[in-house]
């Protein structure tokens, strides 16, 4: 696979990364991502332009009129018969960003929201995999699809993308079901899916979303965005506390509540990274006082395991 | 500090409002918007934790604004220690009116009306004055300052009360313009040393629609008079009158037919009546709708009576439901004529004056050849000289009250205007020139007045070819009445004993003058007989408060009987005033008997009150306070000094100045406070 699949990451000590405080006070969604992808290739021993990109997979028995430039004359000589040897097809990697724009994204206990650090994190990914020659589209939803942008690897694509990214939203509440449904409808080829949302959000309709795409062959990253605050529950003084989404009021002491709310937001990721790990997807945790970069590290070192794992899998069917 | 409305002071609980909102807001206003609720449920607020009220300074502020306008509306003053009720300090001068009019008879209108003149005069202070005055349509001052003030204190009311039962209301119409600046009049006759004090007239009426406001318009009210109405009403309203109108001379030929108009009030609540004379059966169905007056007539006159009661049944109130009638009688009044021409010859002054006088239905006037006699004779004119005979007989007929015209028709006349005036001589000549006109009128005499409208006043093209000048002599009693353009004198009046001498400086026979062709003839000569007094039109229907003049000027006393056979022996030519009862009144002369009647006034039929926007309307310097209780206790006197020192005062004003510095400096502060929260949180 080539790629994102082959870019090989340095596991060096953490360098000092941007701040996403400074990060997020440029305007500049395109910006932004550039900062983020030139400050992380700094850090990288190899070039990302520099991986192989062919993958073996199977073998088959030659049959005249077969090109004879792929016959495995090392398999001849042992074996005395004619195979094939076949190689992936020489596709770039299509990778869907599916960014949540769902209201209660506006959280922000820092100077900027959960959605602002989501939208410069899915800024980041498409220029990073843009750069390397990948097609990167956008599907931005609420409680529905929003933007669908398919993805292209063209001229002013990106620009696209980012002027996509920056739109608002104008929905109410999260529904991840309805929007999961729809994108394994409109993604007819296999490819990356990114799911950038905070998951705050029942999860059955996560679970059979994720099914459906990881059943049409989508390989499925998800990144949960939480603000610290979410987790840390850090709010002094009893006070009515609005939803965001609902708009409903409930009265409640911090002081009285933090554990069993710590508690419950626990089990929901809990709950939400096994339905990944059930599904083969993989599950990440960000959360906004992060840098940046450390995200799309992740998201890396996650990709390259996985396809260690599957190069692996791969092999040990064909023998 | 006292209060003029304690009860606003209850207003002071709101201030538990900024308290409840003070310690509420604390919670409603720290609302955080949180991504999701999923993983928070409720906590209930711990019962243990003590409230505490934030901004303490703000809700001072606020709690301070709510006592500043509670205390305003309280309306507060400082009690004085030396003040006195305003009677005691200023004196008032109180005038009580009080309406006698016939509508007053209605229900029981008057005893209301003495209850509250009754009250006035208890609650009158000790320095107060008060003088009472009762009107119909004259004004009558009943008791005035001077005697108030020089009764015994202790004896005042009641003595003034003693009065009050004298009066009881009359017969006659309303004239509450004439009363009203009557009762003004009180105080400046008063004096104005001793006026410091609030001046009020107190009008106790029933404000009836149809009294009179003349005089009100453009009236001159002394300083500080105030008037303060007093209406009565009745039970129930509404009315119904009639009044019979004079024969007019179209029905001359049947003078027992009346007429009757009929009025029926705005409120009132019927609209079918009856008309009937006496108790006859044959009453005649009416039919008014309320508001209007319609003119009726009348079933005739049973043929065995000369005057009878026109009834109208159906009514509201019955004081004017009978109007009397008596059939009119013709008068006969002869003109003694001293000269000898032709009646028929048009060149000479008899000719015209035969022609000035035609008959009506009420008068035939006959122009004699003067005879002997001039009992009978209402006017004498004299076209010419009169011998020595005549001259003693016209001049001891002259004195007894008569009247005679004297036409200068040549300059031989002069000894005759000589012996008549009683001067020995008078220079009496023909005067020059073409023509003369008339010049100055005097249009405030009794023969001119009827002129006086610049419709009729044009004289002016009335040529004189010729005329006589004379000079008034200076010891002569003489009054120009109108002159010709040179000055000299056209008609003059001389007063001789009793009677009057008009003296014309010129015929009205075509060779002196176009005056008997011109249409001011006829009414001159009308005029100059009705103002010979004796020759007045014998007029059978009266109004209360009517003079009627005697049928004869000279002759035997004359007897007046009234309804209530009351006679009362007047000298003939004195006329009769005491009018005061409605009825049929007859007066006797020579053995001849002549009836005439006594009505109620129609405008005292329309009892619909006047409203108090009216009076305003006219310039009547009305109480401000629209409703001045009618019952006036201790109580309400203390308040009335209350209020005086409340309005003198006027502490309330500070108060809600005091309020808006408050609210300013509560905008600051609560601005201030908002942004310095909001600061603080975003600082967070």
């Amino acid at each position: 696979m080539p790629g994102a699949a082959s870019t090989s990451v340095s596991s060096a000590p953490v360098r000092a990364f941007a701040d996403p405080k400074a990060l997020m006070a440029i305007r500049n969604l395109e910006l932004r991502a550039r900062v983020v992808v030139e400050g992380f290739w700094n850090g990288m021993h190899r070039s990302p332009y520099h991986g192989f990109s062919s993958e073996f997979t199977e073998y088959r028995q030659y049959s005249p009129g077969d090109d004879t430039r792929y016959l495995d004359w090392r398999l001849y000589a042992r074996s005395d018969r004619h195979f094939l040897k076949r190689f992936e097809d020489e596709t770039n990697l299509r990778c869907h960003l599916l960014v949540d724009q769902s209201p209660s994204m506006s959280y922000a206990s820092l100077a900027y929201s959960k959605a602002d650090y989501v939208r410069t994190l899915a800024a980041t990914l498409a220029w990073f995999l843009h750069g390397q020659g990948d097609a990167v589209g956008l599907v931005s939803f609420d409680e529905r699809v929003r933007d669908y942008l398919p993805p292209r690897h063209r001229h002013g694509h990106l620009r696209q993308l980012m002027l996509a990214l920056e739109r608002g939203s104008e929905g109410r509440v999260t529904n991840l079901g309805e929007p999961l449904r729809r994108v394994a409808e409109l993604a007819r080829k296999r490819g990356l899916m990114v799911l950038l949302s905070d998951l705050l959000t029942p999860l059955d309709e996560l679970e059979s979303g994720l099914a459906r795409l990881t059943a049409a062959g989508h390989e499925v990253v998800l990144l949960q965005t939480l603000d610290p605050n979410e987790l840390a529950f850090d709010f002094s003084r009893p006070m009515l506390f609005q939803d965001l989404e609902s708009h409903q009021d409930v009265y409640v002491d911090p002081g009285a509540a933090r554990g069993e709310y710590q508690r419950r937001l626990a089990d929901h990721c809990r709950r939400a990274e096994a339905i990944c790990q059930k599904l083969g997807a993989a599950y990440h945790r960000i959360i906004t006082d992060q840098p940046l970069e450390k995200a799309l590290a992740h998201f890396l070192r996650g990709r390259r395991r996985r396809n260690k794992l599957v190069r692996r899998h791969v092999r040990a069917m064909s023998v | 500090m006292n209060f003029l409305a304690p009860w606003f002071l209850l207003g002071v609980v709101a201030i538990t409002g900024p308290i409840v909102f003070h310690l509420i807001r604390r919670s409603a206003r720290e609302r955080m918007p949180f991504s999701s609720l999923l993983f928070l449920r409720p906590t209930p607020p711990r019962a243990t934790r003590r409230r505490k009220l934030e901004h303490i300074a703000l809700l001072l502020l606020r709690c301070l604004g709510l006592l500043l306008l509670a205390i305003g509306f309280a309306r507060p003053f400082l009690p004085q220690s030396n003040a006195s009720p305003p009677s005691a300090e200023a004196g008032r001068q109180m005038v009580i009116l009080l309406d006698t009019s016939a509508s007053m008879r209605r229900d029981d209108l008057w005893s209301k009306a003495r209850k509250i003149a009754e009250h006035y005069l208890h609650e009158a202070g000790v320095a107060d004055r008060v003088a009472v005055v009762t009107f119909d349509q004259q004004p009558r001052p009943l008791f005035s300052f001077a005697e108030w003030s020089a009764w015994p204190l202790g004896q005042r009311p009641t003595l003034a009360a003693t009065r009050l039962d004298a009066v009881s209301p009359s017969w006659a119409g309303t004239h509450l313009g004439l009363a009203l600046t009557t009762a003004a009049e009180q105080f400046s006759e008063a004096g104005g040393a001793e006026t410091s004090g609030p001046r009020d007239v107190v009008l106790i009426s029933d404000m009836q629609d149809g009294a009179k406001l003349d005089g009100l318009q453009g009236h001159d009210w002394p300083k500080g008079v105030r008037v303060i109405l007093e209406r009565v009403d009745p039970k129930h309203p509404g009315n119904a009158g009639l009044e019979i109108l004079d024969p007019a001379a179209d029905i001359a030929a049947d003078v027992r037919q009346a007429r009757a108009r009929v009025v029926n009030t705005k409120d009132s609540s019927r609209e079918k009546f009856q008309l009937g004379w006496n108790a006859d059966a044959g009453a005649m169905q009416v039919y008014l709708p309320p508001g209007q007056t319609r003119t009726f007539l009348a079933p005739p006159l049973p043929t065995n009576l000369s005057s009878g009661q026109l009834h109208l049944s159906g009514g509201e109130e019955s004081f004017d439901n009978t109007a009397y009638f008596a059939a009119s009688e013709l008068e006969h009044v002869t003109v003694a004529y001293f000269g000898s021409e032709s009646a028929n010859d048009p060149d000479q002054l008899r000719y015209y004056l035969q022609r000035a006088f035609p008959e009506t239905s009420r008068r035939v006037v006959s122009v004699l050849s003067a005879s002997n006699s001039l009992v009978e004779t209402s006017l004498a004119v004299i076209p010419s000289s009169l011998d020595a005979d005549q001259v003693t007989m016209l001049s001891g007929w002259l004195k007894s009250g008569k009247a005679a015209l004297l036409v200068l028709t040549n300059a031989a006349a002069g000894p005759t205007l000589a012996a008549l005036t009683g001067l020995p001589d008078i220079d009496l000549a023909d005067a020059p020139g073409d023509y003369a006109l008339l010049g100055d009128i005097d249009f405030t005499h009794p023969i001119f007045a009827p002129f006086s409208d610049p419709r009729f006043s044009d004289f002016s093209h009335i040529h004189f070819w010729k005329h006589r000048r004379w000079t008034i002599p200076p010891n002569l009693t003489a009054h120009v009445l109108a002159k010709f353009d040179d000055g000299a004198p056209v008609l003059t009046q001389i007063s001789i004993g009793k009677g009057n001498l008009l003296v014309l400086a010129a015929g009205w026979n075509p060779a002196d003058s176009q005056l008997a062709l011109s249409s001011k003839f006829l009414p001159l000569m009308q005029t100059i007989l009705d103002w010979s007094g004796s020759a007045a039109p014998a007029r059978s229907q009266f109004q209360i408060g009517d003079s009627v003049p005697s049928p004869t000027s000279s002759g035997a006393p004359l007897t007046w009987q009234k309804p209530d056979e009351k006679k009362v022996v007047l000298a003939a030519g004195t006329p009769f005033t005491d009018t005061d009862l409605p009825g049929i009144y007859s007066v006797t002369m020579q053995g001849s008997v002549r009836h005439f009647a006594v009505n109620v006034p129609l405008d005292e039929s329309r009892t619909t009150p006047l409203s108090s926007d009216d009076l305003a309307r006219l310039g009547v310097p009305l109480q401000t306070t629209a409703d001045v209780p009618v019952v006036k206790t201790v109580e309400t006197k203390r308040r009335a000094l209350q209020e005086e020192l409340e309005n003198r005062q006027k502490l309330w004003r500070w108060l809600i100045v005091g309020l808006l510095g408050v609210a300013l400096v509560e905008i600051m502060l609560g601005g201030w406070l908002s942004r310095r929260v909001t600061t603080v949180e975003v600082a967070a």
